[in-house]
């Protein structure tokens, strides 16, 4: 009974018109404000909206600012020994050799070839491998030692290549370095041979210095606060290497350089240096003329002293597109090298005479890189000797005469480069170094383990 | 003669000689420290956008920039490692040297991605401090801008009012910029893409794009007719909407998948100067987002 009641009410209610009563000016108006306020309120509240929006991003960033996992701190390790490890590489290389003429007779006509300076063995042969040792020291001091295995005559030895401390950013430019070190003299001595671009030093280097120049002593270089890199230096030793000899109870040796170089625009770059090097020789002896001295086996050789001074000057250009390196590359380096000899040559007891005599030479080499895993080059060696001694006989017995007044060399290379620690060349010398022409050809594996390499000039 | 002294006293105190000077290993690092360092500064950039950082050489001119430099600002985490050593070493400068006040490495205020579990060079050209390519992200920006300023007043406290000021300004529009850059690359969110060379990790991760292949499976080890067709196979299950790579890189690899697969290829600044429109750390982000965006259309 109740809810039919209801019923009929709310039907009554919901029929009945709702329409206004009647019309007039001032429900217009009225209609008119809130239509307004509405509206006002619509975009008040969008406003409000985006406010709270933007605040909502602004947080978001800050928080992801703020949330960004912070570098982490240093781990408190445990006491240990290692921590401080060197940093420890290792250079492995061999070869496999042919050449047309015999190894052993190699020489090279107007220079005495000595030391490492002659060919490597024929067939396959272990080059050097070589170990290096490096590290900071202390806060002034850092340290670099390299060991060279390598066999000499059916032995094998173990040669100190480097040993050397060096200053670590005494200020004003200046750097001293003191220990057994490779002599600032040229562009290629100063790196070890794997560094090299070919898989044997130019002819000079192999003429004058049996491959590379060494120093037991001190150097000293100065580089000048200028835009330009100018850098100025001294190097003195104990003067018992090649072409030194001898012991020598003060300076047995020095050095003077100076290298400058700089960029052109941003895709090449440059640097030449000319050094000097002067020692005074005691008994220096010559060995026939052929590339391994046989010592107790020959029974006295001929023996230079007075003074020596050797120039060298060097240039180097380098190139890439847009100065990236890792894509394409050209280098272009030459050396020139004069030595003078100025004293005399004794043999035995008896002979003796006055001698004065010139070598020189130099090379220039282009390398193209075309892409990150293959470079090729080539290269060109030239020399040349003038010997001047009071009996002619001695140049015979210090075996400075020779055939070939200018010995020379061609030489064509090209290299894989499966990564930046692997290398695989493939070398042809035409090789004109004494009377008879020589074809060689050099297959060449050179790979680095470890420490990362630097990046030299 | 009071004036003469005057004018000596003006002379030697102008500000060429009271410049900081820094020398910024890429870049990113240089348009930053002019950001914060303004007149203040004077920045040279050792590499370019088009160079890869890694393969630069200790060449004369950078030995001679480093011989005078207050400050360094690099990377870290070994990117520089075959030749900032050597800097250090030749230029008898001590403020540049490890540890110094004057040595700052960016990659120490950000945590590193992809740490490499085994380091070993089987596995390519890998990083074990982790990725060092911080840059692409602008989180990373902010956190190496906060450290850099405080390196910078600590390196010339005269000016550390100038430099708390500007890096309230960088903060500012920097945290602006940030918010339009997410706003507007939005919609790369979970967008597939290639790349090249794992030099993207702090960008993907930003931005939330979804790598599904990389074209070098060994970092810096030019990849193989097979390795590239073992991605081409592994589109075809998970299709991707670009290859992405950076300026100074060579297109080799992404060309190949590009001629095979028809895979939309987009080269990316990846560093201030990289191309033309990425002047400043602002554009770069700029440039990059519309270049994505482009590529994801």
């Amino acid at each position: 009974m109740k809810s039919k009641k209801l019923l009929v009410l709310l039907m009554t209610a919901a029929l009945s018109p709702v329409s206004p009563a009647f019309a007039g000016d001032i429900d217009d108006l009225k209609q008119e404000i809130a239509k307004m306020r509405a509206d006002y309120e619509q975009r008040i509240q969008q406003l409000e909206q985006r406010l709270s929006d933007a605040e909502a991003t602004t947080q978001a960033v800050a928080d992801e600012v703020a949330t960004a996992p912070e570098a982490p701190a240093p781990v408190a390790s445990a006491n240990s020994s290692n921590t401080f490890n060197p940093a420890i590489s290792m250079v492995l290389n061999g070869s496999f050799n042919q050449y047309q003429n015999h190894a052993d007779d190699y020489t090279i006509d107007g220079f005495n070839v000595q030391g490492e300076g002659g060919l490597d063995s024929e067939g396959f042969s272990l080059g050097e491998s070589e170990l290096t040792v490096s590290s900071n020291i202390d806060q002034l001091f850092y340290g670099q030692a390299t060991l060279a295995v390598h066999d000499h005559d059916d032995e094998t030895e173990l040669e100190v290549e480097e040993a050397f401390i060096e200053t670590l950013g005494l200020g004003n430019g200046l750097t001293v370095r003191a220990g057994r070190y490779y002599a600032p003299i040229g562009y290629l001595n100063e790196r070890h041979s794997h560094a090299w671009n070919f898989a044997d030093a130019p002819l000079i280097y192999r003429g004058l210095f049996g491959n590379q120049l060494s120093t037991d002593g001190v150097k000293l270089s100065y580089l000048l606060p200028t835009d330009y890199m100018f850098e100025v230096g001294t190097s003195v030793g104990n003067g018992d290497s090649y072409p030194g000899s001898g012991d020598h109870s003060g300076i047995g040796d020095w050095l003077v350089y100076a290298k400058t170089g700089g960029d052109i625009g941003i895709e090449s770059s440059w640097q030449a240096g000319i050094s000097h090097w002067r020692s005074s020789p005691d008994d220096r002896s010559y060995n026939g003329g052929h590339g391994h001295s046989h010592g107790d086996e020959e029974e006295s050789s001929a023996v230079f002293n007075g003074d020596t001074d050797i120039t060298n000057l060097s240039l180097v250009y380098k190139w890439a597109p847009n100065g990236n390196f890792r894509q394409e590359n050209l280098t272009l380096i030459s050396e020139f090298m004069y030595l003078h000899d100025d004293g005399n040559i004794r043999h035995g007891t008896d002979e003796f005479a006055n001698y004065d005599g010139k070598q020189y030479g130099g090379y220039l080499e282009g390398i193209y890189q075309f892409n990150p895993q293959w470079r090729s080059g080539v290269r060109y060696d030239w020399l040349g000797s003038k010997h001047h001694a009071s009996d002619d006989e001695l140049l015979a017995d210090a075996g400075l005469e020779g055939g070939r007044s200018h010995p020379q060399r061609t030489s064509a290379m090209v290299e894989y480069l499966p990564s930046e620690f692997s290398r695989i060349r493939a070398q042809i010398n035409h090789d004109q170094s004494y009377s008879d022409d020589d074809w060689q050809m050099i297959l060449q594996y050179t790979v680095s383990l470890g420490a990362h390499g630097a990046h030299q000039y | 003669m009071k004036k003469l002294i005057f004018t000596v006293l003006f002379l030697l105190s102008s500000p060429a000689w009271a410049q900081l000077s820094v020398f910024a290993c890429e870049p990113e690092w240089a348009s930053l420290t002019e950001e914060l360092g303004g007149d203040d500064v004077s920045v040279f950039s050792a590499t370019s956008g088009l160079q890869d950082p890694h393969y630069i050489q200790a060449r004369p001119s950078l030995i001679a920039k480093a011989r005078q430099t207050d400050l360094l600002v690099c990377t870290g985490a070994e990117l520089e490692v075959g030749w900032l050593p050597l800097l250090q070493r030749k230029a008898g400068n001590p403020n540049i040297q490890i540890g110094a006040e004057g040595y700052f490495m960016a990659a120490d205020y950000v945590r590193l991605l992809e740490k490499p579990v085994t380091v070993d060079r089987s596995q390519g050209h890998v990083h074990a401090a982790g990725n060092p390519h911080i840059q692409t992200s602008p989180v990373n920006i902010f956190k190496v801008a906060q450290a850099l300023t405080e390196r910078l007043k600590q390196r010339d406290p005269e000016h550390a009012s100038n430099y708390e000021k500007r890096w309230q300004d960088f903060q500012q529009r920097w945290q602006t910029a940030m918010k339009q850059w997410q706003e507007k690359a939005a919609p790369l969110k979970g967008v597939p893409i290639v790349v090249q060379h794992k030099n993207w990790i702090y960008l993907t991760k930003w931005l939330g794009l979804n790598e599904v292949a990389v074209l070098e499976a060994k970092p810096a080890v030019p990849p193989t007719v097979k390795q590239l067709q073992s991605v081409v196979e592994k589109l075809k299950q998970t299709p991707a909407k670009m290859v992405i790579l950076a300026a100074y890189q060579s297109p080799r690899a992404t060309d190949w998948l590009v001629d095979k697969t028809g895979i939309k290829k987009v080269v990316l600044p990846f560093t201030v100067g990289g191309d033309k429109n990425s002047n400043n750390l602002f554009e770069l982000y700029d440039d990059t987002i519309n270049l994505l965006l482009d590529g994801a259309k």
